[in-house]
């Protein structure tokens, strides 16, 4: 099939010319992940087990926010401004085929950091999780709607733009948001932004996957994930196809 | 015929609402294992006509095939015919050129692709000693040349190269261009997107000339020559740059530096000679020669012509 054969070698030239690049940011992942857990008790002067269980099933999600949204932006703003994504235009390959490999890349750096930091937080601090068979499908949908996403707004926007954007998120997301801690804490008006956005949904899916016996997930979250997933891809698709 | 451009028309408006007429009306069409030259300044709309042969722009009027299938129909299809240098640098990253021109070559046939081809054109090309060298560390000539590879390891029906010989050296120039020939012999047509004039005089079959989306001829190189003029160029090297008096068999003439270039008439050949080797006697000037028109002078007269209007 020639889907998959060019699948196959779009893949090893993107991943073969990011390499270096790659391991470095795996490494840089596995910090931050570990960090968050870590990093975010000393914010808290006697954290109880629940609010390390906050903290542990927020740490995925911040992870698979900064890939999709931060790094992949700076990335793509990179390849636009060196020329690199006319040429990858004029490649003899399905569009979609060019995004598939790529988020496949962006998945394989994430993995790594999410894995590390939980069996870290799991020997430190036994928050409780409880892992549930849901864990590996909420993981790809989060991380599909955070990869989609980034790829929707760095492509539809100027470098310059989606660089300012993506570093909005990662503080928005870090600060504002509520990965790390409960919903309630943030003023109506952002919980009410924060039901729009994908960003509280992310953190409620996973959490509901890695402490199922603590949490869980509504199915409007998991609605609202798809339709950015959707919104995401389809505006990638469109603007790489755009003439 | 490879390739039927008839009457391209593409506008660009920017913010401010105004319009730049990009490609206006272009025709022209390429037959099977020849060498097309798109000649043209910076921003001429060379460039634009290839991203519409490609696909990855709609002209605004006119339509263009491919073997026979319009490109507005199916660009997809378009993209598998044709195979691209881009004229901006192809950034590696860390991608060898062995490995980028390997799997660009894969990408294009899959298992039917041998990689003892990637070998023979870097053998040709000499670019043995880069071969495993990490893309980001490579000289701009080398990269410059990996793109080429990328673009004729596996080539479509047609290839386009943009600006392909910027960067490399002279020598590899040669061999470069020996590449392009061979192509050709397999049938595959190549468009040649250049500014570098009397380099693409050697190696094209025929030419067009492109000035502010317009084009201005096409035809052979020596038909482009004679639409101009049928005359005789001395190019002069002054010992000093001192105006000197202009013979009166001068035609037209201009004077860069040192250099100075007179147009003449065939028929004042002998009287040029002399007057050149007096000149040179009495220590006026270096070096003379003489030769027919080239198509940078065709090409200067061209374009400057439509600039007087």
């Amino acid at each position: 099939m020639n889907i998959f054969r060019h699948y196959k070698y779009v893949f090893q030239m993107q991943f073969l010319r990011n390499a270096g690049f790659l391991i470095f940011m795996i490494l840089i992942q596995i910090l931050v992940s570990i960090g968050i857990v870590i990093g975010f008790t000393y914010l808290i002067p006697v954290p109880d087990t629940n609010a390390i269980l906050f903290l542990a099933t927020g740490a995925p999600t911040i992870i698979l926010i900064f890939t999709g949204l931060v790094i992949l932006p700076q990335q793509v703003g990179t390849a636009k401004s060196d020329g690199y994504m006319e040429f990858l235009r004029t490649w003899p390959v399905n569009r979609a085929v060019i995004l598939g490999a790529d988020t496949t890349i962006w998945l394989i750096i994430t993995v790594p950091g999410i894995v590390i930091s939980a069996f870290v937080a799991h020997f430190l601090f036994s928050p409780g999780y409880d892992l549930s068979w849901t864990v590996v499908p909420a993981l790809l949908m989060i991380a599909l709607t955070s990869i989609g996403v980034g790829y929707g707004f760095s492509y539809l926007l100027s470098p310059t733009a989606s660089l300012a954007l993506s570093q909005v998120i990662v503080f928005g997301a870090l600060m504002f948001s509520p990965v790390n801690f409960p919903m309630d804490r943030l003023p109506e008006w952002l919980q009410i932004l924060h039901e729009i956005l994908p960003i509280y949904s992310m953190a409620e899916i996973m959490r509901a996957s890695l402490a199922a016996s603590t949490f869980e997930a509504t199915g409007g979250n998991y609605i609202n994930l798809l339709i950015w997933c959707v919104l995401g891809y389809g505006g990638a698709i469109f603007i790489l196809n755009k003439k | 015929m490879v390739l039927d451009v008839n009457g391209v028309t593409k506008v660009f408006a920017d913010r401010g609402k105004n319009k730049l007429v990009a490609n206006d009306n272009l025709s022209l069409h390429i037959n099977e294992g020849e060498i097309f030259g798109l000649l043209g300044q910076n921003g001429a709309g060379k460039t634009t006509l290839v991203n519409q042969i490609l696909g990855l722009l709609t002209p605004d009027h006119g339509d263009i095939h491919l073997l026979g299938e319009s490109v507005l129909q199916s660009p997809a299809r378009a993209r598998s015919i044709c195979s691209v240098q881009p004229q901006s640098q192809v950034p590696l990253g860390f991608l060898t050129p062995k490995q980028a021109v390997t799997l660009m070559g894969k990408m294009r046939l899959g298992k039917k692709f041998d990689p003892k081809r990637v070998e023979i054109l870097f053998e040709a090309l000499d670019m043995n000693k880069w071969a495993n060298k990490e893309g980001e560390k490579l000289s701009g000539g080398a990269k410059r040349l990996t793109a080429f590879c990328m673009a004729v390891i596996a080539p479509g029906k047609l290839v386009i190269l943009d600006e392909p010989t910027n960067d490399v050296d002279p020598v590899r120039r040669r061999y470069l261009w020996e590449v392009i020939r061979n192509l050709t012999n397999d049938g595959t047509s190549v468009i040649l997107v250049t500014h570098n004039v009397l380099e693409a005089e050697k190696a094209v079959d025929r030419v067009a000339i492109i000035d502010n989306g317009k084009i201005l001829t096409q035809g052979t190189p020596s038909e482009v020559k004679r639409s101009v003029t049928n005359q005789m160029r001395m190019e002069i090297s002054l010992a000093s740059e001192l105006d000197m008096e202009i013979p009166s068999w001068t035609l037209s003439s201009h004077k860069k530096g040192s250099r100075f270039i007179l147009s003449l008439d065939p028929n004042d050949i002998s009287s040029a000679i002399e007057w050149a080797k007096n000149q040179a006697d009495n220590g006026l000037i270096m070096d003379y020669s003489l030769s027919p028109t080239t198509i940078e002078d065709a090409y200067i007269e061209l374009t400057s012509k439509k600039g007087d209007e």
